[in-house]
Parts: C-alpha cells; sequence; structure tokens
C-alpha cells in the first residue's frame, strides 16, 4: 500500500510531530505536513467549526481540510488520557468524531490512547502500523526508533533551553500549549515581538515531565489536565529565573479559563500578563501590550535591570 | 440545582451542624458571581460561585464542593482561592473522585468524628430515594402540565410535595408521599389535543436541571402545549456512575450511530445519544442546552448539527452566558414551536425551506 499520510500542523503535531514522522518513514510510508498556518487555513477551519470552538481547534479543521487534496488518508489521534487519574483537555477526546462529524467525507487514519481505559500509546501506535506493514516486527522495530529519536530531540530541546534559563539578561517566560506558541499566526508573533523588545524568552517546557509534574503540586494539587500539569510544574521550575510571565491563553480555553487565574492569584509579586487570542487578533494591539510590558520590566523599582538612567524618566 | 437542596439537606444533617440552604438564586447571584470569576469560564462557575457568597454573606462557614470530568473537577480549588482572596473565612470540603462511599465517610469524619458509617450511610441511601421521587414527580409533571385544565395546578401541587418530602424520615414514608402525589397528579384534570408536540431535552448538566440558569425553558415549553421528555436527572447520573459507568458510555455510543465512536467528555456522548433516539422515537425536535464554550457540548454539537442536517431534524441550540437575555430566549423558543407546528402540518413551504437551509 502506498498510500500518502497528512499530517495537520496543529494540536498534538507540535508534541508528537516527530514521533509520527520518524515511524511512518521507518515503514516506507510518504506523509506530507500541512504548511504552517494562515489565515487561509484559520478561515476554512472558522468556517467548518462550530461558532463556539476554541481557536486551536479551527486551526486543526483548518488543516485538515487543506490536507484532504493532498494526502490520501489524515492521521487524526484521539488522545484521552497518558497517566492514571488525569485526563487531557475534552477536545482531544472529542477530536476525531467532531473531524469526522465537521467534514463527513474525510478519510482519517486514528489511533485511540485512553490509559485511564487500558489503552496505551504503543499498541495504538502497533495497530496503525499493521495496516501499512504486516510484519510486526517491523512494526515494532518502526515504534521503538521513532520513540526513541522523538525523545532525544525533545530533550535536546529543553536542555538547551534549560541551559539558556541561566544565563543573564532580561528573560521573559511564555506559559502556554505548545500548539498554540508553536503556531505562525498564535505564538510566533508573541515570541518574536518579545524578543524584538530584547527579552530572551524561554517556553514553559522541561526536559523531565514527571519533575514538573511534582512541582506543579505547589501551585495546584486538583488541576486534572496532564498538559496543565506539565505547564504549571515549568511555571515553578523558571518562576525563580525570570524576570516576568506571559500567559498565552486562546479563546475560549476551558483548562486555560481557570489555570491562569489560580496561576496569577497564587504568583505573588511576579508581574504578569494574560494575552488571550481569537481569530480576530490585530498585531498592534499585540505589539503595544507586550512593549510596555516589557518596559515595565526593565523599569521595575527592585527588578534586576533598575539602571539610574531608566528611573530618571519615570514621572 | 433544582430542587436537588431537599435531598441535600438529609444528607447533609449527618453532619450534625447548623445547614443553610443557599437563598433562592437571583440575578444578583449571578453578578456576583461574574464579578469575581475568570473572565470566559462557564456560567455554572459563576453561579455558583455567586451561591457560595451569598451562603457566606448569610453566615455559613462551611462551603461543600464536588467535582467531575471536564472543568467541574477543577471548579473547588479555583473558587477557594478566589473567595480566600476576597477575604472570606470558611471551610472547604471537596468531594470528588472516585464515587466510592467508603472514600466521602473519611472525609466527612473530619466534619463531624463521631459519624458512623451506617448513619452516614443511612442518610445517603434516603437522600438517594428522595432524589428518586423528587424525579419521578418531576418527570410526570413536564410531561403533562402543559396540558393542564387550571393555569398553575401541577405547580401548587408540585410545592406541596416538595415540601413535605423534606420532612420524610423513613423510606416508606418517601414511598407512600411519592404514590400520593402522582395519584394526586393523575387527578388534575388536563386536556390533551391528538396533536400534541414532543420535544427532547439534552445537553450540559448544570443549565438543563437548573431551571432559573436556562430561563425555566421547560415550563415555557409546556406553557405552548408541549409534551417535554429528559433523560436527565440526578437519580440517572447516581445509576451510572461508578462501575456502571464504562457500560453505560458503550451504550450510549452505540445509540449515536454513525455520529461518534468515542466517547467525547463529561455528559457530551448522553447528549448524542439520546437526541438520536428521541429522533427515532418520533419526536418533533430537540433543545439541546449549555454553557457558552462547554467543551463537551461543543464536541456534541458538531454531531448533533450533522445529525440535523443529514436527517431534516429540528434541533435548537442555546448557549448561556452572563449576558443571555431571556427575552432572546423566548423568542426563539416561540418561533421553534411555531416551526415544529408547520412541518406537522406538513407545510410544503417549510419543507422546501428547510431543504434550502441544508
Amino acid at each position: 500500500m502506498n498510500a500518502t499520510v497528512g499530517l495537520p500542523r496543529a494540536l498534538l503535531y507540535h508534541k508528537y510531530g516527530d514521533l509520527w514522522t520518524s515511524f511512518f518513514e521507518t515503514l516506507g510510508v510518504p506523509t506530507v505536513v500541512s504548511p504552517p498556518t494562515n489565515r487561509a487555513i484559520l478561515e476554512r477551519g472558522s468556517r467548518l467549526a462550530v461558532d463556539e470552538t476554541c481557536l486551536p481547534m479551527k486551526i486543526f479543521l483548518g488543516h485538515v481540510d487543506e490536507l484532504l487534496s493532498k494526502a490520501d488518508y489524515v492521521l487524526v489521534p484521539r488522545v484521552a488520557s497518558l497517566v492514571r487519574g488525569e485526563t487531557t483537555c475534552v477536545k482531544f477526546l472529542g477530536a476525531y468524531d467532531v473531524t469526522l462529524n465537521s467534514i463527513p467525507n474525510a478519510r482519517l487514519l486514528e489511533y485511540d490512547v485512553d490509559v485511564v481505559n487500558g489503552k496505551r500509546q504503543a499498541p495504538e501506535m502497533r495497530r496503525l502500523g499493521r495496516s501499512f506493514e504486516r510484519n510486526v516486527t517491523k512494526v515494532m522495530y518502526a515504534y521503538a526508533r521513532a520513540y526513541r529519536e522523538s525523545k532525544r530531540r525533545h530533550l535536546e530541546h529543553a536542555r538547551q533551553q534549560e541551559r539558556a534559563a541561566l544565563a543573564p539578561g532580561l528573560k521573559v517566560l511564555v506559559v502556554g500549549h505548545p500548539y498554540n506558541i508553536r503556531d505562525e499566526l498564535i505564538g510566533v508573533p508573541v515570541v518574536s515581538i518579545l524578543r524584538e523588545q530584547g527579552a530572551s524568552v524561554l517556553v514553559a517546557e522541561m526536559s523531565d515531565a514527571s519533575e514538573a509534574k511534582s512541582l506543579s503540586a505547589r501551585i495546584s494539587r486538583d488541576v486534572p489536565w496532564t498538559f496543565n500539569k506539565e505547564l504549571l510544574g515549568a511555571v515553578e521550575h523558571y518562576r525563580p529565573l525570570v524576570d516576568g510571565i506571559v500567559f498565552l491563553v486562546t479563546f475560549p480555553c476551558g483548562p486555560d479559563s481557570l489555570m491562569t487565574e489560580l496561576c496569577v492569584r497564587r504568583l505573588d509579586g511576579m508581574p504578569t500578563i494574560v494575552l488571550v487570542l481569537d481569530e480576530l487578533q490585530g498585531e498592534a494591539g499585540l505589539r503595544t501590550r507586550l512593549e510596555s510590558f516589557v518596559d515595565l520590566l526593565k523599569m521595575r523599582p527592585g527588578g534586576r535591570f533598575a539602571t539610574d538612567a531608566v528611573m530618571g524618566v519615570r514621572p | 440545582m433544582g430542587n436537588y437542596h431537599v435531598p441535600m439537606v438529609t444528607l447533609a444533617s449527618m453532619l450534625d451542624t447548623e445547614i443553610l440552604v443557599a437563598p433562592r438564586m437571583t440575578r444578583r447571584t449571578l453578578e456576583l458571581g461574574t464579578r469575581y470569576s475568570p473572565e470566559f469560564v462557564c456560567i455554572p462557575f459563576k453561579y455558583n460561585l455567586g451561591n457560595f457568597i451569598e451562603s457566606l454573606e448569610s453566615g455559613a462557614n462551611l462551603l461543600v464542593q464536588a467535582g467531575g470530568g471536564c472543568r467541574f473537577g477543577f471548579y473547588a480549588e479555583v473558587q477557594e482561592a478566589i473567595l480566600r482572596d476576597s477575604g472570606y473565612e470558611f471551610e472547604m470540603l471537596r468531594l470528588f473522585g472516585s464515587f466510592e462511599l467508603r472514600d466521602y465517610h473519611r472525609q466527612l469524619r473530619r466534619i463531624n468524628p463521631k459519624l458512623t458509617f451506617r448513619r452516614a450511610l443511612w442518610h445517603y441511601r434516603l437522600a438517594s430515594r428522595q432524589t428518586n421521587a423528587l424525579d419521578v414527580v418531576e418527570d410526570y409533571s413536564r410531561k403533562n402540565c402543559g396540558f393542564e385544565v387550571e393555569d398553575g395546578a401541577f405547580e401548587r401541587a408540585f410545592e406541596a410535595f416538595l415540601g413535605k418530602l423534606g420532612r420524610t424520615q423513613s423510606f416508606a414514608e418517601v414511598d407512600t408521599l411519592e404514590r400520593e402525589t402522582l395519584e394526586e397528579l393523575a387527578a388534575i384534570p388536563t386536556e390533551r389535543p391528538d396533536d400534541a408536540l414532543k420535544v427532547g431535552v439534552v445537553g450540559e448538566l448544570y443549565v438543563v436541571m437548573e431551571p432559573f440558569s436556562n430561563f425555566f425553558v421547560e415550563k415555557e415549553l409546556a406553557k405552548r402545549g408541549v409534551e417535554v421528555h429528559r433523560h436527565m436527572s440526578v437519580s440517572e447520573m447516581i445509576a451510572h456512575s461508578g462501575r456502571n459507568g464504562p457500560k453505560h458510555l458503550r451504550k450510549l455510543i452505540e445509540m449515536s450511530g454513525p455520529y461518534l465512536h468515542y466517547h467525547i467528555g463529561a455528559h457530551g456522548t448522553e447528549s448524542v445519544g439520546l437526541a438520536r433516539q428521541f429522533m427515532q422515537d418520533g419526536f418533533d425536535g430537540v433543545l439541546h442546552l449549555k454553557p457558552f464554550g462547554c467543551m463537551p457540548e461543543v464536541n456534541a454539537m458538531t454531531a448533533l448539527q450533522r445529525m440535523s442536517r443529514e436527517n431534516l431534524f429540528p434541533i435548537l441550540f442555546f448557549s448561556y452566558d452572563a449576558q443571555s437575555s431571556e427575552t432572546g430566549v423566548r423568542t426563539r423558543l416561540e418561533a421553534f414551536c411555531d416551526m415544529l407546528r408547520m412541518r406537522r402540518r406538513r407545510d410544503p413551504g417549510l419543507a422546501e425551506a428547510m431543504e434550502v437551509c441544508a
């Protein structure tokens, strides 16, 4: 079977992209990744989605729609829970069915990770692989290799950032889901504006997910979502090293609506800014807010960058 | 929520403390809740927070919050932080997780150390029996009160029942009361036209079960002579919790037919499964209620919209937030009922219009 598999560059791609690419590559299955998000993709997604769907999900639907003409199948996994006693955001539970109901003629590939109900990632990915390669050993090899590879790249990435966190200079932590931070329309402009202002940007991601989870308990013990636990842990981890925190939230994100509220209340004395983005976002407003936030960090009395020169300018 | 404060009082009386029933909900409840809540959190959070503030104002010092499968599981911690930051002093009991009575008992012992497991069990069982009676009686009046000859007859009988239910002390008393009330309701004269409309209600649990929060849509429908069906109730939820959960979910996914392959979170699966059931049972339409931004129900909406489109089956969607207006809801309901009536008469113009819409 020489079918092409489409990988939508949205949602879980930003977490499992390396795993998927390497898995299909080893199996000899050609893949197509949709281009970075642009206005046209977002508009296609918005047209397909129910009005109240969150921004990343609209973008996701746009990517799937984009891939329909480029690939034979589109990969839309359902990742419902990764650890016992925790879940992922509800949109991941419904991703497969929502996509199928919004685009009924789409040909989708799926796998279902739901650890709470006894469905683990490895056997599910093997099941997926079997539809392309009958030889089980080859599929197992492909998965093992992809898993190792993606883990290595993740660690490399995270360690690099942990080193950067120790460097001197003005540092800002951006807290948001990877699928928002790495999205061309949502997070990329935020990060580049911050960099233009002379801040070095850290994202809330740690090399050690289990350490992140145990740290997250200092801020919240009840948060039920795995991905949010990892974010909270990273906040706690980087907090002593950064000058300010930017919360990047997309409208109307369910988990973040509560998590951000709790976080801001528990981060005493830390300058924070909450950016809520939707599809009507203009860049000018974003730029103004981020510029003044960075200016404030620079001027802050007691902050590490409060110099006399800057202080003198203040009325 | 709804009239469930009656069994809740029975349940809470095991703590041997003074019990305050939260003051009746008003617009002020929502305003208070909204003022202190995160901007786009779902509306049950805002109502809950408003209830808590009003209760604290009237002297409560122990708050109880539960938790569930979506954002609800995170309500308690955030609400506690908000209330403490606002300067209130209280203790908060969070009941959730495993639905194991032993666990609950352990938590409740912190408040009342003298509480034995037997006593807790007795209170729990009496409260569930009361809940059950309440749901049976409510269900009967939902289906029939639209056809009463004398205005308000059902409501009066129901209020009397509610008062008596709170005073029941044993299973036998609840049994008798339930039987008597049903007889009493059956004796109320009604006039049912042959072509009475039948509408099913599905959606998110809070706005479905708290009439104040949905602007009394069920009553409004009944006033227009509609027979209202709704499966969701606390008795249903208790019956399908814990060990029975997975089996119930499988059944719901099966009921959803081609529209769902997996569980889509909280009560979303139920909304789709039940709506399809209503459609197959020949109902005239379905009402879907949810708070704005409710994640599981937004998932469900994609399936419901497709179902409605492919089968030309009328489904009306309501999304509630702090800015919803009662007039808007009423106007849309009225138009919906008119549309259903026209459809019943097989108005050719309408069929054409629906084709165009689809």
